[in-house]
């Protein structure tokens, strides 16, 4: 056990995690150069091309180091995302240590200072790595004071490294076997294992993730997942050494792959114990939660034949992704979708980005909204993701709505705005910290529902895209919420209805108003466009009927030529949807629902 | 001959030949010249000769254009000789001729009378200067407002006079001064059509480098609406949407026959054919034309076959544009359209908001008529 090293890298996004991960495999000699590419530990086209990483990975390496001697180094891949955290957490809690990187010429950023915390929390050893010390922009200096202030790490300890030129990757190797502590745990106890996470083999079923606390798995061992109960037989077992490394066993401390047919990620809980049939562990490792969805959206194809397929689609995805949660709607306007059920905005936004790159769907998604806890004047208890189940307004005796702490880093010049931005979000308690010279933190109590609409967006603008943002969920807390409905020719739009502050409410129902009335085009008659609460108007426009469409002449040669133009405008019109005897075009509902991301 | 299909249905005879081509126009004209009116002449007559095959009885013959009036009395007379030699027509077939304002004289006049024409179409367009010029008329409004004048001296059963409105810039003023300047003429039969841009014409040209901008659709409707009240006052009833007369005997008797299904044949140049069930049309080049007739060909371009479904289309379109309106009962049983049932929320809107009237047959208002395409599209015929 002396010869392994359990540990992970964390990061702030774009301070070059993947890169110094691949040069840490490079220098193991795990891949021949032929075979080598960037981000290696990221397989999903997606978290190529974004640099993030959203499922956790692991490696282990073989490394000779300058005392002689051959240790076995488990680099554990975790996403960086605040989305992602209980994959974060669980990763972390398969570690010993942690190198913490930091970009020479960004410093301390939130992601860093949030993961800190993490890594704290699970009493993780740190080792300080700057990186990229070459670019021009680097300041170490500065970069080492902030690991003083912000971090309470030792900067003396700090290794200075450029992973994107190969500049002191010898000298982070000797520092994870001489700073990180080796695993401990008793190889004669009954067995103990963390499932930190899970792949989805099409041919192999569920491939778990795990990390030996106490034992040894064995092949062929019966072994018990204590949460849910199950028993299965272990078929394999090994080393990822990015394939598959069959070894026969695992032994404590150390960090691999157990598939045990398992057929799919429901079976199983990310977070559970493994442990064996015939001699189980007294207690799981604690720590287990669920991970819960914070964000819903509806999504629906854009044409309704695509139904099947994205049904399809969303039960492959849900093969690989545990948190992933679906169940079918209907709308009137929009046809059937399903209500889907997210971590953050980040992970509802990878789910359709996959759906639309790797299964080719074209979708409409409702506006997120978060999950409200309401209280009925019979005292009755109802919790409702999905504005068409809110209660009438009349058996409402009480509302309470996520809140989360935003932690939001920047320049100090933009304080101002933001501080400005915060109260218009609902922000509480919004206080700032001076993290170094020039640099801010402002923290801020919001409804998450705020962060939904269009906060990310807004900060990037305020800060010309300076500020850097974070969130962890608080607590639920008593809210006046209303629910907006817009009414099309006096005929409810069910997809478009939502829930909204009611201090809110008639900005947001304007300019779902105004959208609809650019976009819907006109008809033989006046198309009143409405908001409203309860039946109660708060917002209005009027698309005018059109006063002349028709042709000035028909005779024989005209008629052929107008029936093919009425045909065509007559079957262009089967993609508009019909709420009443309204056409509303796909494009109205992209513009409305679009603005709530890209506005 | 069948005398199922043949009973009633209309001949169009296409003189393709204008003084100038008006900026606007996309028929298929020429600029006159003698000897290819002469070589035209002979061609259409040449395809007349063809045509007996076609088994039709016909009591409508209609000479458009073009400018049927610039041929001579003589080559006019030539080809209704050789139409009514070679097809079985009416002895009484009701003749209308379409004729610019400048070519009226009074010996022109006694011409067509004995020719046999029965209706008379003045392009007369507008009685504005300036509206002339842009639309590149080669008459004044004087000569426009003598032509009308002699026409219903001579004693023709029906004188119409076109207008055009719409015109890029015109003030409801102008217009209303045409109009009642006509009215006063006092002519049997009045249309009215709004000026259309159509791709391959000057005008489309001029729109394209942004030295025509045409009016809005708010004041295309203003003036449609002006139109249609100013001339109803007048005692002329909207029989169809871009077509006024003063009685029922006053109507375009051919016209007609292109919005009921009547079947129709044409001659010459670009002509359509309808047979009740399939369409076709002529070569619409001049040289075609010509050269396939002179080598004992029928200067066919294309056909269509239609179906029912196109069909039922086509009945709809078509009879939302006349106050006769859409008959539903037909629809129901020779289509198998339900368009009342089909249709019943959009349709019971259109009544509630004066824009059609539902008493067994579907009928647009005039406020409709501004609107008849839209209407066309919204109903669903459950046709696929």
């Amino acid at each position: 056990m002396k010869h392994v090293r359990n540990f992970c890298i964390i990061a702030h996004i774009d301070h070059g995690k993947s890169t110094l991960a691949d040069r840490l495999i490079q220098a193991c000699g795990a891949v021949d150069d032929r075979k080598f590419r960037d981000q290696i530990l990221d397989s999903m086209d997606l978290e190529r091309e974004r640099g993030i990483t959203i499922k956790s990975n692991t490696v282990t390496l073989e490394y000779t180091a300058a005392d002689g001697e051959t240790y076995q180094l488990n680099l554990i891949d975790t996403p960086g995302h605040v989305d992602f955290s209980h994959e974060v957490r669980r990763s972390l809690m398969s570690c010993e240590g942690a190198l913490l990187l930091v970009d020479a010429s960004q410093g301390v950023e939130a992601q860093t200072v949030a993961n800190l915390y993490l890594a704290m929390e699970y009493e993780l050893e740190l080792v300080p790595v700057i990186n990229k010390i070459d670019l021009p922009a680097a300041d170490i200096d500065r970069v080492s004071e902030e690991i003083d202030a912000d971090l309470g790490l030792d900067p003396f300890e700090a290794i200075q490294c450029s992973a994107k030129n190969n500049v002191g990757i010898d000298e982070v190797l000797e520092a994870i076997i001489g700073k990180l502590p080796p695993p401990d745990g008793d190889p004669e106890g009954p067995l103990k294992a963390l499932v930190f996470d899970a792949q989805y083999d099409k041919y192999r079923g569920v491939v778990m993730l795990v990390r030996v606390q106490d034992g040894v798995i064995r092949k062929g061992q019966s072994i018990r997942l204590m949460h849910t109960g199950a028993d299965h037989v272990v078929e394999e077992v090994g080393y990822l050494k990015l394939e598959k490394v069959a070894t026969g066993t695992l032994a404590t401390g150390g960090v691999g792959y157990v598939i045990a047919g398992i057929k799919t990620i429901q079976d199983i809980n990310i977070g559970d114990t493994l442990t064996e049939t015939e001699r189980p562990a007294q207690e799981p490792i604690p720590g287990y939660r669920d991970a819960k969805p914070v964000v819903y959206s509806s999504l629906y194809p854009m044409s309704s034949e695509d139904y099947g397929d994205l049904t399809k689609a969303l039960d492959k995805l849900k093969l690989n992704d545990a948190a992933l949660t679906f169940t079918k709607v209907s709308s009137a306007a929009l046809g059937f979708g399903f209500r889907c059920g997210f971590l953050g905005l980040l992970h509802l936004d990878i789910v359709q980005e996959r759906l639309e790159r790797e299964f080719g769907m074209s979708l409409l998604l409702s506006a997120p909204t978060v999950q409200y806890d309401v209280t009925l004047t019979n005292g009755e208890a109802v919790e409702v993701d999905n504005p068409s189940f809110f209660p009438d307004a009349g058996d409402v005796e009480c509302v309470e709505e996520p809140y989360i702490k935003a932690s939001i880093m920047i320049p100090e010049k933009f304080l101002g705005a933001v501080m400005g931005l915060c109260r218009e979000q609902r922000g509480e308690k919004t206080q700032f910290d001076y993290l170094a010279v020039g640099r801010v933190e402002v923290t801020s109590e919001m409804p998450l529902a705020e962060v939904l609409f269009d906060f990310y967006d807004r900060l990037k603008t305020v800060t010309r895209g300076y500020g850097s943002f974070d969130y962890e969920a608080l607590d639920y807390r008593k809210t006046d919420i209303v629910k907006v409905d817009i009414m099309v020719n006096k005929e409810r739009v069910d997809a478009l209805s939502q829930l909204v502050h009611r201090d809110k409410a008639r900005a947001r129902a304007l300019h779902y108003c105004d959208k609809l009335a650019e976009t819907i085009p006109k008809h033989q008659f006046k198309i009143p466009i409405q908001g409203t609460i309860g039946g109660t108007i708060i917002a209005r426009k009027t698309i005018n009927a059109f006063r002349k469409d028709v042709t000035a002449k028909c005779y024989g040669g005209d008629i052929t030529r107008k029936r093919k133009l009425l045909d065509k405008q007559k079957k262009g019109k089967q993609k508009m949807k019909m709420v009443g005897s309204v056409e509303i075009p796909q494009e109205a509902f992209i513009a409305v629902l679009k603005t709530e991301k890209e506005k | 001959m069948s005398p199922a299909v043949a009973a009633g249905a209309g001949l169009y005879l296409h003189i393709p030949f204008c003084s100038a081509v008006c900026p606007y126009c996309d028929f298929a004209v020429l600029p006159t010249a003698a000897a290819s009116s002469r070589r035209y002449v002979r061609a259409l007559i040449g395809e007349l000769a063809m045509l007996a095959e076609e088994e039709l009885a016909f009591d409508t013959i209609y000479f458009g254009g073009g400018t049927p009036s610039a041929l001579a009395a003589a080559d006019l007379e030539a080809v209704l000789k050789a139409a009514r030699g070679r097809l079985a027509s009416a002895e009484d077939a009701w003749l209308a001729m379409e004729v610019n304002p400048e070519d009226v004289s009074p010996a022109a006049l006694d011409g067509w009378r004995e020719l046999g024409v029965s209706m008379l179409s003045l392009g007369v367009q507008s009685f504005q200067e300036e509206e002339l010029r842009f639309l590149g008329r080669r008459h004044s409004p004087a000569e426009g407002e003598r032509a009308v004048r002699e026409a219903l001296e001579a004693g023709f059963d029906v004188v119409s006079a076109d207008l055009i409105f719409g015109l890029p810039g015109q003030e409801p003023g102008r217009l209303l001064d045409s109009i009642r300047k006509l009215v006063e003429l006092d002519p049997q039969h009045i249309s009215c059509y709004q000026l259309t841009v159509h791709e391959g014409t000057p005008f489309h040209r001029r729109r394209l480098q942004g030295r025509l901008l045409e009016l809005g659709e708010s004041r295309q409707g203003e003036l449609y609406e002006l139109v249609h009240t100013e001339l109803s006052s007048a005692g002329y009833s909207a029989y169809e949407v871009s077509n006024f007369a003063k009685t029922k005997a006053g109507r375009s008797r051919h016209n007609q026959k292109y919005w009921d299904h009547t079947p129709y044949l044409g001659a010459g140049l670009a002509a359509h054919s309808f047979s009740g069930r399939r369409r076709w049309w002529n070569e619409p080049g001049f040289e075609e034309y010509c050269g396939r007739v002179e080598g004992g060909e029928r200067p066919l371009a294309g056909s269509e076959e239609l179906s029912d479904a196109e069909l039922a289309l086509e009945a709809v379109m078509l009879g939302l544009r006349r106050s006769a309106g859409l008959d539903l009962e037909r629809l129901r049983t020779v289509y198998g359209v339900n368009l009342l049932e089909r249709n019943a929320a959009l349709i019971e809107r259109y009544v509630e908001d004066g824009v059609a009237v539902a008493d067994g047959r579907l009928r647009l208002t005039s406020r409709g008529f501004a609107v008849a395409d839209a209407v066309a599209r919204s109903l669903d015929l459950g046709l696929d």
